[in-house]
């Protein structure tokens, strides 16, 4: 009997049949294979919140600063992007306890707030970089340079694909691609199957997923013709693997062609649902579409999935080096209500224990404020902060309720239980079943890892 | 507090006795130990192969000895005691990583130090004495030993003689219309035309395949198609990439230039030295017209890396640049992994860290720069009409702030002087040229500069024909422009990005009809602009002098040469000991001289573009094969280490390398040694027990299949559609960008169809790669890749399949009308045969042609060569 995961991914038939459909998962790069040990969770989700977010505004509060709030900073600070002053800056967000765990969250996230004991919050994080780009391929590569294999790619190549009709690596954008471009989502080194696709939002988000025939069935036939001279092909390199793999290539794209519509056609997703997310509502639609889509994606056995935060005029992404207020409250809008219902979304379908969902920037923001020429108004913002930051985790065989790791008293550096990058993405592999020192391609003379030669796992993080 | 002190002083009395006291070692055992064993053994003990930083903690004469960067601790003197300093998370080195000891503890390791570092544990260890690095082991594996003579009188012999040790032969040879598709793809990379076909077909003369090799090879389609797979290999790219993918201004006179190599069989020692050092050569090749230096431009391929737009580490910056070239470098030319060496001795080839820094000192003395590429006579011609124009020099003004510029070209060949930059002080608007600044750290947080001259639009940045420019970390950050007042006028730049970094300044007239001044810059902490203003600036008449153009590239030359010190686990704040400049010691032997003048270019060209040197050679011919056969004789092509492949026929290697280098380092003359060989004219037909023996084919027992790389699928496009526009040169196309590409530096896009133009001539912007190129396997400029993937992927249908681009083309070929039989020859180079004619004239009766040309695109059979 099939799975309703089966049944979704092997629906769409395509031209060939099923014998065909089996000679491309044993030829293709997208086989499942083994894990190195039993894994907690099968896919992950990454709400990745472009631009960084910063911590003390949102689960990591420092009335030391609300305190000193103006006063210069009594500590060593690092010479940040844009050589900001030393003056204190109080968060102006107010913070509660949440849940049984009662953690800390502030006003900005009052929906995510309620799920606190399902995620384990991380406020020790590290990353080396403090600049967009290199901070960006830090976060999903492993690396500050451009051109190496995203997380995605490595979760692919480690694990395979549960499902035949979609790509393994899907980043679901609307309209904002983060500094450093597609190369976030690229393959890198490893083989192009390990590449990103960039799901557009709206109803055509794939390029090159829709026929230009006039017709479904003048596209039929034109394949009807490719097959059969694809007999005589197949005589004339006879035994050439490459050859036969491009050749059922073809199905596979057939059937991406019409699984793709099935998956944003939620005509079967009810009102309620729909409501949960904020889909139709002005400030959450965008995002609330992208958190849908990724439970659907999930469901049909998609390992790594990707979203991107929605533009928001003048407040671009979390980056507020001005504006802290409004913006930080504009982007937060967008994305907590449906975050909230993603994460109750997969409990309720018992999705959450098999997915690892992460929240986070490429970066934190600095205690510290960045002032406007002219002085120390409401427009001030905050520069960023790679070395003390929070980022959280839920579900897929992470400890729920939790809080781990802390900054110094004013949110600058991480001091307790620190969480590098690399620990980060050793632990992600190991919930997904990889070692993170096992899972290696031979490049340049180098067995390369997603966590380069470093990476601790995080035992206290995990169920 | 004074007893506390007085308790300090009696335990240090007794620094220098081995055996501490009974309270020395109670206070080791209850302050020190435990916080040892449970924050710092993990990462620093004796039974870790590799203990961080070389430290060992975990005996009191390793945590005397130390590690890579020196003695953890001075008893006595916790003021200079490094473990102290790291505890204190004061400097950049903060430990334990894990969080800051509380004071009590820092101040219990301060007081211990302090005593004389009394430590009962025993186990003293005995550090081995850091001994020379020994490099006669390394020397032994076959990539270091020299060329072997190798008799031989020819490739078939040597591929037959291994064949036939295990039982096999060769393959049969290919059919003649498929040999001529695969010579063909080999050397232009383009399908043969169906007259092409009919000639070799209809030509019975002996010679009548190393005529359609020589016709091939004097092609001019040949230098594209090398010259492509040659910037695979130094990641060529037309943008910085990052956040906002910046032009790289003029990185299409590079291509153009190893197009030209290519087709004018440049030998290749001299396409060595000339990217090494072109600038430094002393008999410069130059353009066909002679107008232009050719020679140097080589030297552009040190500066396609990344580059941050932002960078907060400018020591970093620069040392990270300086790796990807020491790795493109050590790939390219040596098959050596040298970035390897960074942080630690190469763990599998002979290459200390200290070899590593030697060569880090060459590039760190290397600048890389907008010039002028005038060629000597050019360069007299223009200063010859400048001196009519102006024959009197104006008077040299002292002191200068030009006074250390460098000056190329003629516009500001008297700003050193005269301390102001006018680019047409000699009277006319049409000299050209740039002036740059010494290297110095961004002191202030505004500069203010003085800018008159033509009107030009600040928008356009780097592209601007006119403009002062800030360079920061080799990034074109900021630029000025004049408002149209010849009087120059304040203006000022906020570097609240650039401050402390490492910058330097350039003044750049690309105009023919334009000129800029800048009479003064001034560093400054305040926002508003000194008040003197400029004297009113009044320019010579302008004389209509005939003054001829002059092109610009990006050209290294040398720049405060220096020594690096090692960089401790790769760590630029952590350094050691000096290393003098020069090559690897291993290819470049172990005597050499250290360089003391000039960045040691010459000298590392010389040692690689050197008959003597093992892998030169080795590593080019092996290229070549690789191209022709498949795979290389080592399959590893970019890595002729311990860790790549052995050659499957080292005998074979080296006969193909001696004869190359005799050849004078003919890349022509190797390609027909190779292309005339009777194992290349291989049928790809398999032999079952052939595949038994040897599935991998290493043997080369057939041709192996191979699938078109990327371009060659959008140039065999366009050449069968009859779009293609065959012209040679000039500056790149730009993508086609769709509304699926997005992200910040987005381009305005090209034509969907690249005007026709071969792809080598699309603009290769780092974070816009055209979807198609990359779903066939299109190197990210990233790192030498000297051999491509062949992935299979569903994108790869979807763009055949769907993409408008494909679809456009295979109407235009259908609109072509040359009927079933001249289509199948251009797209298959064969005619159909009699079930495909019956089953295409079954499809025609309700399908247009142009639905079959579309199919026929979509045949594996258009993909792949036999």
């Amino acid at each position: 009997m099939m799975t309703r995961r089966e049944a979704l991914c092997r629906g769409a038939n395509g031209f060939g049949g099923l014998a065909l459909a089996t000679l491309l998962a044993e030829k293709s790069n997208a086989a499942v294979r083994a894990p190195h040990h039993p894994a907690k969770a099968k896919s992950v989700i990454f709400l990745f919140m472009d631009g960084g977010p910063s911590q003390i505004d949102t689960f990591d509060p420092k009335p030391r600063l609300i305190q000193d709030n103006g006063k210069p900073i009594p500590l060593k600070t690092p010479t940040t992007v844009f050589n900001i002053s030393d003056k204190m800056l109080g968060s102006p967000f107010q913070f509660k306890q949440h849940g049984q765990s009662g953690a800390w969250v502030s006003e900005l996230f009052p929906h995510v707030a309620t799920c606190v004991d399902d995620m384990a919050i991380v406020r020790s994080m590290v990353a080396d970089h403090s600049e967009h780009t290199a901070a960006n391929y830090f976060m999903h590569s492993g690396s500050g340079f451009q051109g190496r294999p995203s997380m995605g790619g490595w979760v692919n190549y480690g694990l395979g694909s549960e499902c035949d009709n979609l790509p393994g690596f899907i980043i679901l954008e609307s309209g904002l691609v983060p500094p450093g471009g597609l190369d976030l989502f690229g393959s890198g080194f490893l083989p192009a199957s390990y590449q990103g696709t960039l799901f557009r939002k709206g109803a055509h988000p794939v390029a090159d997923l829709e026929p230009r025939e006039s017709s479904v069935a003048l596209q039929q036939s034109k394949l009807g013709l490719l097959k059969k001279l694809n007999q005589g092909v197949l005589e004339r390199f006879a035994g050439v693997s490459e050859v036969e793999a491009t050749i059922s290539n073809y199905e596979l794209a057939f059937r991406m062609q019409t699984e793709v519509p099935r998956l944003l056609d939620w005509s079967g997703e009810s009102e309620a649902t729909k409501k949960m997310y904020g889909i139709d509502e002005p400030d959450t639609d965008e995002f609330g579409r992208e958190c849908l889509i990724a439970r659907r994606l999930v469901e049909r056995g998609v390992r790594f999935i990707e979203l991107l935060t929605p533009a928001r005029k003048g407040f671009d992404r979390w980056d507020q080096h001005g504006n802290l207020e409004d913006g930080h409250r504009t982007n937060s809008k967008a994305v907590d209500q449906p975050i909230a219902a993603l994460l109750k979304d997969l409990k309720g379908r018992g999705l959450l224990d098999q997915t690892l969902v992460l929240w986070g920037g490429e970066f934190g923001r600095t205690p510290c404020a960045q002032i406007p020429d002219g002085g120390y108004t409401k427009a001030v913002g905050r520069d960023h902060n790679p070395f003390g930051f929070t980022m959280w985790m839920a579900g897929g065989g992470v400890k729920g309720g939790i809080v781990h790791g802390a900054t110094d008293e004013f949110g600058y550096y991480a001091v307790e239980d620190k969480v590098h990058v690399h620990d980060l993405h050793a632990t992600i592999l190991h919930l997904l079943g990889l070692d993170h020192k096992r899972l290696t391609y031979r490049f340049s003379g180098r067995d390369m890892r997603l966590t380069d030669v470093a990476g601790e796992l995080v035992p206290k993080l995990m169920a | 507090m004074w007893l506390g002190r007085w308790i300090l002083a009696l335990l240090a009395a007794s620094i220098g006795f081995a055996q501490p006291t009974p309270e020395q070692v109670e206070f080791f055992e209850k302050k020190i130990r435990p916080v040892l064993a449970e924050k710092c053994y993990g990462c620093h003990n004796a039974k870790l192969k590799t203990p961080m930083g070389g430290l060992r903690l975990d005996s009191r004469d390793a945590l005397l000895k130390g590690g890579d960067s020196g003695p953890a601790i001075i008893a006595g003197d916790p003021a200079h005691s490094r473990l102290i300093s790291a505890l204190s998370y004061k400097e950049d080195l903060k430990m334990p990583p894990t969080g800051k000891l509380s004071d009590e503890q820092r101040a219990d390791f301060s007081a211990w130090v302090e005593m004389g570092a009394p430590d009962p544990r025993l186990g003293s260890m005995a550090v081995a004495e850091k001994k020379p690095y020994d490099f006669s082991a390394g020397r032994k594996f076959w990539a270091f030993q020299p060329l072997a003579r190798v008799a031989g009188n020819g490739i078939d012999q040597f591929i037959v003689e291994k064949l036939a040790a295990q039982g096999l032969r060769p393959a049969p040879p290919a059919d003649r219309r498929v040999l001529l598709r695969r010579v063909t793809y080999d050397l232009t990379g383009l399908p043969p035309t169906p007259e092409e076909i009919a000639g070799f077909l209809s030509d019975k003369s002996p010679h009548a395949y190393a005529k359609v090799v020589d016709r091939l090879l004097a092609s001019p389609h040949y230098g594209e198609r090398w010259g492509r797979h040659w910037l695979d290999l130094v990641r060529y790219a037309e943008t910085n990439g990052h956040e906002y993918d910046d032009d790289k201004l003029d990185a299409w006179r590079y291509r153009d230039y190893i197009i030209r190599a290519f087709n004018q069989d440049v030998p290749y020692d001299q396409l060595i030295r000339e990217h090494i050092a072109g600038d430094l050569l002393t008999n410069k090749r130059l353009s066909a017209d002679g107008s232009a230096l050719e020679s140097p431009l080589g030297t552009s391929f040190y500066w396609f890396g990344e580059v941050l737009n932002s960078a907060t580490d400018s020591v970093k910056s620069r040392a990270d640049e300086v790796d990807n070239q020491i790795d493109i470098v050590g790939k390219t030319f040596q098959g050596l992994t040298v970035a390897c060496a960074r942080c630690h001795d190469h763990k599998f080839d002979p290459i200390p860290t200290a070899g590593y820094y030697a060569l880090a000192g060459v590039m760190h003395s290397t600048e890389v720069r907008e010039s002028v590429i005038d060629s000597p006579a050019r360069a007299n011609e223009i200063e010859a009409l400048r001196q009519q124009i102006a024959p009197v020099s104006a008077a040299a003004v002292s002191p200068s702030q030009f006074a250390d510029w460098r000056v190329s070209g003629a516009a500001f060949h008297n700003a050193p002087q005269r301390g102001i930059a006018n680019s047409s002080e000699s009277g006319s608007d049409r000299f050209v040229g740039t002036l740059t600044s010494q290297k110095f750290r961004m002191p202030t947080l505004w500069v203010h500069v003085r800018v008159g001259g033509t009107k030009s639009d600040a928008k356009l940045k780097e592209n601007g024909p006119l403009r002062f420019t800030l360079v920061a970390d080799g990034y074109k950050a900021m630029h000025l422009t004049s408002d149209g007042d010849d009087t120059p006028h304040w203006k000022s730049m906020r570097m609240t990005l650039a401050i402390n970094r490492m910058c330097y300044f350039e003044i750049v007239d690309r105009s023919p009809d334009g000129h800029i001044i800048v009479d003064k810059i001034v560093f400054s902490e305040s926002k508003e602009p000194p008040a003197e203003e400029a004297p009113p600036v009044v320019l010579p008449p302008q004389v209509d002098a005939k003054i001829p153009p002059s092109a610009f590239a990006m050209l290294a030359s040398d720049w405060e040469s220096h020594n690096v010190r090692i960089h401790i686990r790769g760590n630029h704040k952590n350094l050691g000991e000096e290393v003098p400049r020069r090559f690897l010691q291993i290819v470049g032997g172990e005597n050499q001289q250290p360089i003391t003048s000039g960045s040691g270019r010459i000298e590392v060209a010389n040692a690689i573009a050197n008959a003597d040197n093992p892998l030169t050679a080795r590593v080019m011919v092996n290229r070549i094969w690789q191209h022709h056969f498949g795979y290389g004789i080592v399959r590893s092509v970019d890595n002729f280490g311990k860790m790549g492949e052995r050659p499957t026929h080292p005998e074979l290697l080296d006969f193909l390398a001696a004869e190359f280098i005799k050849s004078g380092w003919s890349i022509k003359a190797m390609h027909r040694m190779m292309l005339l060989s009777e194992t290349y004219q291989m049928s790809s037909k398999t032999d079952a027990t052939a595949v038994k023996v040897d599935p991998e084919n290493k043997l080369l027992h057939h041709m192996p299949v191979r699938r078109l790389e990327a371009e060659a699928v959008r140039d065999s496009i366009l050449a069968i559609s009859g779009r293609l526009d065959p012209t040679l040169y000039g500056p790149s196309i730009p993508p086609f960008i769709s509304s699926y590409q997005d992200g910040r530096g987005k381009p305005v896009s090209g034509p969907l169809d690249g005007a026709g133009r071969r792809s080598i001539y699309i603009q290769v912007r780092r974070n816009f790669l055209t979807p198609m190129f990359l779903a066939f396997d299109y190197p990210l400029p990233i790192s030498t890749i000297g051999a491509r993937g062949t992935s299979t992927v569903p994108s790869q249908a979807l763009i055949m399949m769907n993409n408008e681009f494909v679809t456009n083309q295979a109407g235009k070929w259908a609109e072509r009308n040359g009927g079933l039989t001249r289509m199948y020859e251009q797209a298959f180079s064969r005619p159909p045969d009699a079930r495909e004619q019956k089953e295409i004239a079954e499809f025609l009766k309700d399908h247009t042609w142009a639905d079959l040309a579309h199919v026929l695109l979509n045949s594996p059979e258009f993909l792949y060569l036999q």
